[in-house]
């Protein structure tokens, strides 16, 4: 089975029903995409296919359809930061860290859909992504701050 | 619209595929017949499998029924917005995400998000039917103005092609599924329909 990720391409030899964050982590190493529940409730595998966030622990690789796939570690332009991406370093957003690349790859999302979001919209978009350390403040101030960033590119 | 992609573009997963029932209408049905056929369907379109995602106005899917316990709105704070699908904030198919329309045993997993093969979507706000009676559901249904514009035939042709509607009836997860068939459901429906879509007075 092939599928692109992070624009390589990769073949894979798994069930079709082996969900998406297991070949990645599994498979292909790739460990950005952290595995917090399995069940779409945490948000921490959140990775995007063809740009749009996804759980990856609920989308099993024979669904993919040859959507490209995009994780943390590919977000970043090769000489750049993703603008959301510099807006956490600069908030200091992460505490312990584990949620933070669903958290990035989420928000990332978002701005796409909705480059001009009000407090209400951020806590709509990203309350499925959940962080134990509570650091929500400081993301809906990041995302804020991308925002910014992205209108002003 | 502030909103970069086109609705039209995150819709275009959500083409009806499948044909899954006989749509033969009976010849005749007396309004008892109607009725009675209408009681059925109230169940079905009461139903949590049903209901929990056809909130009116309010653009926050419920969870109620059997397998939730308390009756709540969807935890996570979601809302499915004007578009129904969540695009103004959190894609419904974020989570409720796509699956090959040949496997029938995606949605095995307890408590995960429940998938089709098309995506996953609010009802339209006309079809109000959480905490409705079935006065005010029946009313709605044989509205064209507030079905969709469906006589009997495109009603049952709807319940053929929408893949979200099926899943009403094999849930997987530990989910009850609606009462009686997909199949039971469409004949009811042309029932009603063939009986002039009476509607009860109390």
């Amino acid at each position: 089975m092939q599928l692109t990720v992070n624009g390589n391409e990769h073949e894979v030899d798994v069930t079709p029903d082996m969900p998406l964050l297991w070949v990645l982590r599994d498979e292909l190493n790739i460990t950005g995409p952290k595995y917090g529940c399995g069940i779409a409730q945490c948000g921490a595998c959140t990775v995007h296919v063809d740009g749009v966030a996804v759980r990856s622990c609920q989308l099993a690789i024979g669904d993919l359809a040859g959507g490209e796939v995009t994780t943390i570690e590919g977000l970043a332009e090769p000489d750049s930061l993703h603008a959301v991406q510099e807006a956490w370093i600069e908030h200091q957003v992460a505490q312990c860290g584990y949620c933070q690349s669903g958290q990035i790859m989420q928000a990332a999302s978002f701005l796409d859909l909705n480059p001009e979001p009000t407090d209400e919209d951020i806590d709509a978009a990203m309350s499925a992504n959940l962080c134990r350390c509570g650091t929500y403040p400081r993301i809906r101030a990041a995302i804020h701050a991308a925002a910014k960033k992205l209108q002003e590119a | 619209m502030k909103f970069k992609i086109t609705l039209a573009v995150l819709l275009a997963a959500t083409l009806p595929v499948a044909a899954e029932v006989d749509i033969n209408p009976p010849v005749s049905a007396t309004e008892t017949e109607g009725l009675e056929a209408w009681s059925r369907i109230y169940e079905v379109a009461s139903h949590p499998r049903c209901a929990n995602c056809h909130t009116g106005a309010s653009d926050r899917p419920m969870w109620s029924g059997p397998s939730y316990g308390v009756t709540r709105s969807h935890g996570m704070n979601i809302r499915a917005g004007e578009s129904r699908i969540g695009a103004e904030h959190l894609l419904c198919s974020t989570c409720h995400t796509t699956k090959d329309e040949d496997w029938d045993n995606a949605n095995a997993m307890p408590h995960a998000a429940p998938r089709v093969a098309m995506s996953w979507q609010l009802a339209p706000v006309e079809a109000d039917w959480f905490g409705r009676s079935s006065i005010e559901i029946c009313e709605q249904l044989r509205d064209p103005d507030r079905n969709g514009e469906r006589d009997m035939q495109a009603l049952a042709e709807h319940l053929d092609h929408d893949l979200i509607l099926h899943w009403a009836w094999k849930p997987g997860g530990g989910r009850e599924p609606a009462p009686y068939s997909l199949q039971e459901h469409v004949n009811d429906i042309l029932i009603w329909g063939t009986a002039g879509f009476p509607c009860p007075e109390s």
